[in-house]
């Protein structure tokens, strides 16, 4: 690729996404005075034909959320890769990287794109609204622009600079502009979750009465929800971005034509699976969290979301993370079969599948749904004969916390499948990871049980033990398997490239999953605020203004996936004939033979 | 054949979630409706759209529909019958009218044994909506005692509401001010209101009357000492509902509180 190609091909890309943040820039600059100007009123609402002005602004949001949040994640493990492969001195996580990185590219103008398309919604369909909000935070708005600038041309620097800052101390400055990529696209999600955290929780002193210039800056921007959110969504992209890059690499296995290719999109499946799972057993932490700070922040709108209109949501989202969890496990378990050694652990693997599956049952059993009378007489009580004792917290949190300890265990099983420890405390060593993982399971089911013969103030204090007894084991098994596999023999190379096309169905199966629970929470968050455009300050009073049920909104969602998982397929084919993969050099080793009478 | 299947799988899963969301129940969260009552309205259309807003826009059944959340109000609670059965019992003296209009509006004033105080927010809703829930609750097993001239009142009481930025009370007796004003919800004053902020007992001790001014005025400017950690969470347009005579009459007031 000559270098003024690249130049050229860089510059093309800039000039989308730079010509809608000018866009935004100009709408905003338009609306901030004329409209006000003269006595003029604006209207308050807009029409979209067909699907009406809420599912047109639903759709545009969600999409550009879907791909912001692939073009966010993507980095944080782009880095943490090239990291890997400066420090190991391996080169194929250095082409790792660059891969990964060559998706984001492709994905950022789609991504400006859809924040356009948003923007121009809100104006054009919700005026009174944006308006407020465009007053309240017009100068977040500003840096968020510039911003963004920056982390475009960041973007160019790091992937097209990637071959000629290669060696020495240009290889660090080449992965400082990673680093600085990360912190432009952090700065540009928290600006963002300011705006829509104060339509959830705005401060307690602004109230319908207040005009949008008395609302004070910081105190609208730092609202009760936006730090849980920051924190939810940083971990949540990482999840979306491994799940979305590890459908990509299956697809490019199901696709691939020689052995090497398959070598190479089986090991980068590998890695998004890794990345998705490991991050997905934080993300519960801190959705616990949000939770938390929804009902300190409005008890009835925590409620709301727990026990009201909204309860049946969360037997759904169960449903869901029961399919991430066991697609997951499948995944490792299947890429056992090629992995020399892995034989001696697939016993166990009914065990914990059966854990798994108790584990599912168990988290998506309803307790607290909201029932009329009539209900209420028909099931013969408030809670169910014999699966209502299943739905409390205790029993959830146990399960929970048990799938996350059994995930742990395929990832450690998975990771020592083909290594022999040659350190002279290795069987020690094992023993202590075994009780470890005990111990733990042991606290999780202490405290599932006890919760049961304690008040309900005291039994929330306990998944706080619960949760500290995890990750102190997984620290610890953590900790020793690092020391533990230090000049480790190897059993055997993994048979890259020689996994069942099952296994990458499993990877397509856990990004559609990831995309679609994406959306339904989107639509849980935004829900929430029910007939209000700002929580108890501006009320909804559209003809859309009534919260849908789940029905009509996994509708939508389902279209906002399927539109998405299209324009990427659409977005990763054009990037494909453009330019060849970066093939990493994996090497696919041949199937043993078989053995003398087999 | 590949992206055939690879289709297929895709199709296949966004199909069984959107199945699976649209088998379960399907709630949706409704608007609680405008009322527009005069002093002629039935004591049918009263109940009705009292009923519509509990099992609607009200959002009671979020806690009412979940007897452990709160106390039931359509079967029965503890024995005592439903609400419309119990509600003239539950306060020596007063009726149950009375009894379930205080609920709704100062939902701290009754809390029944083994609850937490109702999250109920009566401020979004108007006055005859308010009355309209009453009705609903009376109705549910008793005499329904709201009347067109209860709605009536109510409505005149909204119309009268003061325009953004205006004085919430006409009166200028301090704490009738400060009362309407929820100063009291987070000063305390003489045993009356909740010690998030600074107590009003002992104000004119520690601070002299023009910092009291500049703290209504501009409250985000200066922390009151031990209170570095409130600092910015009072509402910075208070003194926007207070008329200048107001807010001398409460300064005055706060710093006349001291030896």
């Amino acid at each position: 690729m000559s270098e003024r190609g690249s130049l050229a091909r860089a510059l093309r890309r800039t000039a989308l996404p730079l010509l809608c943040a000018g866009a935004v820039v100009t709408a905003l600059a338009f609306l901030a005075e004329p409209l006000f100007a003269q006595g003029y009123t604006p209207r308050e609402y807009g029409d979209f034909p067909i699907i009406g002005s809420r599912a047109a602004v639903w759709i545009a949001a969600q999409l550009h959320l879907f791909f912001a949040a692939f073009v966010l994640g993507v980095p944080m493990f782009a880095v943490v890769a090239e990291l890997v492969g400066m420090l190991n001195k391996e080169e194929r996580f250095d082409k790792l990287a660059k891969e990964f990185t060559r998706l984001l590219l492709v994905s950022y103008s789609a991504t400006a794109i859809w924040g356009a398309v948003l923007v121009f919604a809100l104006i054009t369909l919700y005026p009174r609204v944006w308006g407020y909000l465009a007053e309240v935070f017009a100068p977040s708005m500003w840096v968020y622009v510039g911003v963004f600038f920056f982390e475009s041309f960041t973007l160019y620097l790091y992937y097209y600079g990637w071959d000629h800052l290669k060696k020495g101390r240009a290889k660090w400055v080449h992965w400082g502009l990673g680093i600085l990529l990360n912190l432009w696209g952090t700065i540009v999600m928290v600006i963002a979750n300011s705006w829509l955290t104060y339509m959830m929780s705005p401060p307690a002193e602004v109230t319908p009465d207040t005009a949008p210039d008395m609302v004070r800056f910081w105190s609208a921007f730092a609202n009760a929800t936006w730090m849980p959110i920051n924190v939810h969504r940083f971990i949540a992209n990482i999840v979306f971005g491994g799940a979305i890059v590890g459908a990509y690499a299956a697809f490019r296995f199901l696709s691939a034509k020689t052995d090497e290719e398959r070598a190479h999109y089986d090991w980068m499946g590998y890695i998004g699976n890794f990345v998705a799972i490991t991050a997905l057993i934080v993300l519960p932490f801190a959705g616990y969290y949000l939770g938390r700070e929804i009902y300190e922040f409005n008890q009835q709108m925590g409620t709301t979301m727990m026990g009201g209109f909204m309860s049946w949501l969360w037997v759904v989202q169960a449903f869901l993370i029961g399919v991430l969890f066991l697609a997951g496990n499948y995944y490792l378990w299947v890429g056992m079969g090629r992995i020399p050694g892995a034989e001696r652990f697939q016993p166990y693997t009914k065990y914990m599948l059966v854990i798994l599956v108790l584990g599912v049952m168990v988290w998506a059993t309803p307790r607290n749904m909201i029932a009329s009378r009539d209900e209420l007489t028909a099931m013969g009580g408030q809670f169910h004969p014999f699966l209502g004792v299943l739905g409390v917290m205790s029993a959830k949190n146990t399960a929970v916390n048990l799938m996350i300890l059994t995930t742990f265990l395929s990832f450690l099983l998975y990771g020592r499948a083909n290594k022999r420890p040659t350190v002279s405390w290795a069987q020690r060593g094992t023993i202590i990871q075994g009780a470890l993982f005990v111990i733990a399971a042991a606290i999780v089911l202490f405290y599932g049980v006890y919760g049961y013969f304690v008040p309900a103030i005291v039994r929330i204090g306990f998944s706080v033990y619960q949760v500290l007894a995890v990750l102190a084991a997984i620290g610890g098994v953590v900790t020793l398997n690092v020391l533990m596999m230090r000049g480790a023999e190897s059993r055997g190379e993994i048979r890259w490239g020689q996994m069942p096309d099952r296994a990458q169905y499993a990877l397509l199966v856990l990004a559609v999953t990831f995309t679609w629970l994406m959306g339904l929470m989107g639509f849980a968050r935004s829900g929430i605020r029910q007939h209000w455009h700002i929580y108890e300050v501006m009320r909804d009073t559209s003809v859309d203004a009534a919260t849908p049920a789940l029905g009509y909104a996994s509708i939508v969602i389902s279209a906002c996936v399927l539109m998405f998982l299209g324009m990427v397929a659409f977005i990763f084919w054009v990037g494909g004939l453009a330019e060849k993969p970066v093939i990493s050099g994996v090497g696919s080793v041949p199937p043993p033979e078989p053995a003398a009478g087999d | 054949m590949t992206n055939l299947k690879v289709l297929g799988v895709v199709l296949g899963t966004v199909a069984v979630y959107t199945w699976v969301a649209n088998s379960i129940p399907q709630l949706e969260s409704v608007v609680p409706e405008e009322l527009s009552f005069g002093a002629d309205v039935t004591e049918a259309e009263l109940v009705a759209a009292g009923q519509a807003l509990f099992n609607g826009g009200g959002g009671c059944l979020v806690c009412h529909g979940l007897p452990t959340r709160a106390p039931n109000l359509l079967t029965d609670q503890g024995g005592e019958g439903t609400i419309g059965q119990r509600c003239a019992t539950r306060v020596p003296g007063e009726d149950c009218k009375t009894y379930i209009y205080e609920s709704l509006t100062e939902p701290t004033a009754y809390v029944l044994d083994g609850f937490d105080p109702m999250v109920f927010q009566a401020r979004v809703f108007s006055g005859a909506q308010i009355w309209a829930l009453v009705a609903f609750l009376q109705d549910q097993g008793g005499p329904v005692t709201v009347t067109g001239a209860d709605v009536a009142a109510a409505a005149e009481a909204d119309a009268a509401a003061p325009a953004a930025g205006g004085p919430l009370t006409a009166s200028m007796d301090p704490l009738e001010i400060m009362r309407a004003n929820l100063c009291l919800g987070c000063h305390v004053l003489d045993g009356e209101g909740v010690a998030t902020g600074p107590p009003f007992d002992g104000m004119g001790d520690r601070i002299d009357a023009d910092r009291i001014r500049r703290s209504i005025l501009d409250p985000g400017a200066e922390a009151a000492e031990g209170f570095q950690d409130q600092l910015g969470t009072m509402t910075p347009t208070i003194a926007d509902l207070l008329s200048a005579r107001q807010l001398e009459v409460v300064v005055q007031f706060l710093a006349g509180q001291g030896g």
